[in-house]
């Protein structure tokens, strides 16, 4: 007898042995569902040092001691977050930046509010950000930093770099959308067709729903169907779900975006891609990228679909810098926080970067921490820049 | 039939009879009121109150009216005045037939047009061009009537109530077909996996396991939704529906205002207002305070 060209009785006998996985598998969810799960967001301790408006300083400091004399103040996007470099135990890049000795300070921009949709891109940068490195350099007797962005907090954090050039030590990006002449990712073709002056007049701020929702529909095959099919596959696995919990509350937990903040990004990035061309004024200043000459690390998703390879690697070429590095990762936009192939690539890399560009210190003003014998002669060199900043005003 | 021929003998007669019988009771009640309102106790001296004094008019012209029609000469003009009516009442009612053919006609014509209005269409291409064929049918035959405008003074309060409604027909319309073309990769990913299944069939070569037809089919979807989300045709869509839901919010926050108004409470507008000004002196604050520290 001929074998059938369809094996309708394989197929029916794999769904069958399927069904009853599914039934054995229901049984154990339910347990894991039922019970205790830890889905804890950031567990890695910190400290509050600053608060403006709704904008907070996490302060994380390694417990076997610090190792680099400047500390590194990471500043994220305003889109969800900050709490996704701090995960989970295991995969949190803040957690890997303490074990390397790295003092970190961590910017959380809050949940904007009605009354903060006026707040443009310099309130951020010349405001915010600004404030929050003075205070940090106070605090260290410093006169410059580390500073790393992320994503659109990177965009801010080349901003920040290019008009307070005397503050950086060393500019670290991730993710971070410079060039906006692109039609990789969806998210670019998108923006360039959006009224944006009717979205922020009708909105104010921008709704984070609606803003998740614009995200699912960048991949619905995978983000609507493919990701709860694994978890119907997985969900007896309780560190599975624990882990699947965590990201959906870190995906959904989002702020709404700063409305006037959101209108000069789209219009002044995604639309006239002044940014990389240096023609960007921010605060009435205009943003030049050749005045970006500390040493630059530059990171970014091979497969990134938000902000793809294009928006990143022409940064390098455009800064004064002569010291840059860009680094392409074989992974997405938060793989590169989250992924385990990544955990080894990425913080471990910072790490090392920074260490060897971490001398010669910021001299100190005056010892005021264990430190501060190195940070105290930083005054001099603060002073000058201050100083330089008043003249040129 | 003398009694018959009596009861037909012509309105003449009809309306002697009712003219006499009006005068007849008229003038009674109007003595009997005048006499109870005469002998109320301790009704103070002066007008009467407003109600009896409205009474006593109204029965005096009834009975003067009663009176005057039994004259000869306004009896004469009644009865001409009933001979032409028939007459009169064709006129009117051929003139509100008329007037009803017309707008039932219009109407008519309107309907028609409908399927003229999206001639370009055909309907053969229904699945893809339906919402536009309905948007354009309501913007050219139906919105029309929610922009009519308003009279009086409560026309601003209908012409918000008016534009959010059409705000919110269009934003309906705007989403069904921004969901049917979210629905097409689905559709063509389907179709597409069973000329695979079909293809695979013929070399023997079909997955067993049932995830495989799973993941295949999850692979075909996202190819077509990435091919979709690339098209101008999916950006225009996205963008009207996003417009839509924009002007329908804007509209509706603006009834809404005035809703507010009316309640101890402050509205966004206001709230605004003041944000911006806290805005603006922080700012100032914040400049001065970095000045002074310099």
């Amino acid at each position: 007898m001929a074998q059938p060209g369809i094996p309708v009785d394989l197929i029916m006998a794999k769904l069958v042995e399927d069904a009853e996985k599914v039934g054995k598998r229901a049984q154990k969810a339910a347990d894991v569902m039922l019970g205790a799960l830890d889905t804890e967001l950031g567990p890695t301790a910190f400290r509050i040092v600053y608060e403006e408006d709704r904008v907070r300083l996490k302060h994380y400091m390694p417990a076997g001691g610090v190792q680099l004399k400047h500390p590194l103040l990471i500043v994220y996007a305003q889109i969800n977050r900050e709490t996704m470099l701090d995960l989970q135990p295991g995969r949190s890049v803040i957690k890997n930046f303490l074990d390397g000795g790295v003092e970190v300070y961590m910017v959380d921009w809050g949940y904007p509010t009605r009354k903060d949709k006026f707040l443009t891109i310099d309130d951020h940068v010349n405001g915010y950000m600004d404030n929050i490195v003075d205070f940090i350099l106070e605090r260290h007797q410093l006169s410059q930093l580390h500073l790393m962005g992320i994503c659109m907090g990177g965009t801010f954090s080349v901003i920040y770099s290019a008009l307070h050039p005397q503050k950086v030590k060393n500019l670290v990006t991730t993710v971070t959308p410079t060039n906006f002449d692109t039609n990789q990712g969806l998210l670019h073709i998108w923006m360039k067709a959006i009224d944006v002056d009717r979205m922020v007049d009708t909105f104010g701020n921008i709704p984070a729903d609606l803003m998740n929702f614009a995200f699912l529909l960048l991949n619905p095959a995978r983000l609507m169907i493919d990701k709860y099919v694994g978890f119907l596959e997985n969900m007896d696995k309780r560190d599975f779900v624990e882990n699947f919990i965590r990201m959906e509350k870190w995906i959904f937990d989002s702020p709404d975006i700063t409305g006037e903040t959101f209108r000069q990004f789209v219009k002044d990035c995604y639309q006239k891609n002044l940014l990389i061309n240096s023609q960007m004024e921010v605060g009435g200043e205009r943003v030049e990228l050749k005045n970006i000459t500390m040493p630059l690390l530059n990171f970014y998703g091979k497969f990134d679909h938000l902000v793809p390879p294009a928006a990143c690697e022409l940064l390098c070429q455009r800064v004064g810098s002569k010291d840059t590095e860009d680094i392409c990762l074989e992974t997405g936009h938060i793989g590169i926080y989250v992924s385990s192939k990544c955990q080894r690539a990425f913080s471990p890399k910072i790490i090392e970067w920074l260490k060897a560009r971490d001398q010669p210190a910021g001299r100190p003003r005056r010892a005021a921490r264990s430190t501060a014998s190195v940070a105290a002669a930083s005054g001099g060199k603060r002073r000058a820049a201050t100083a330089a900043k008043a003249k040129k005003a | 039939m003398n009694d018959r021929s009596e009861a037909v003998a012509g309105p003449e007669s009809m309306l002697s009879a009712w003219m006499k019988m009006a005068t007849d009771f008229w003038g009674p009640v109007m003595k009997q009121w005048t006499t109870a309102v005469d002998s109320v106790e301790g009704q103070p001296e002066g007008p009467l109150p407003r109600t009896m004094a409205s009474w006593s008019s109204y029965l005096k012209s009834l009975t003067a009216l009663s009176a005057s029609m039994g004259e000869g000469g306004s009896a004469d003009a009644v009865l001409k005045g009933i001979g032409v009516m028939p007459d009169v009442l064709l006129r009117l009612l051929e003139g509100a037939w008329n007037s009803t053919f017309t707008l039932q006609r219009q109407l008519i014509e309107k309907a028609g047009r409908m399927g003229a209005s999206v001639e370009a269409y055909q309907f053969e291409g229904l699945d893809q061009e339906t919402f536009k064929a309905w948007a354009e049918i309501y913007k050219e035959e139906f919105q029309q009537f929610l922009q009519v405008p308003q009279l009086g003074l409560t026309r601003f309060y209908q012409e918000k109530a008016h534009r959010t409604l059409d705000k919110f027909l269009l934003l309906q319309n705007g989403l069904a077909e921004f969901a049917n073309i979210l629905y097409l990769p689905m559709e063509q990913s389907v179709k597409v996996l069973q000329e695979k299944v079909a293809e695979l069939a013929e070399k023997g070569a079909l997955p067993e396991k049932p995830k495989d037809y799973y993941n295949m089919w999850v692979k075909i979807l996202e190819g077509h939704y990435m091919t979709l989300f690339k098209t101008p045709e999916y950006t225009q869509t996205l963008s009207r529906v996003l417009g839509a839901c924009e002007d329908y919010q804007a509209t509706r926050d603006d009834l809404l205002q005035d809703v507010l108004k009316s309640l101890p409470v402050p509205t966004n507008r206001d709230m605004d207002a003041l944000y911006k000004e806290i805005y603006t002196l922080k700012k100032k604050i914040r400049a001065l305070e970095k000045k002074a520290a310099k």
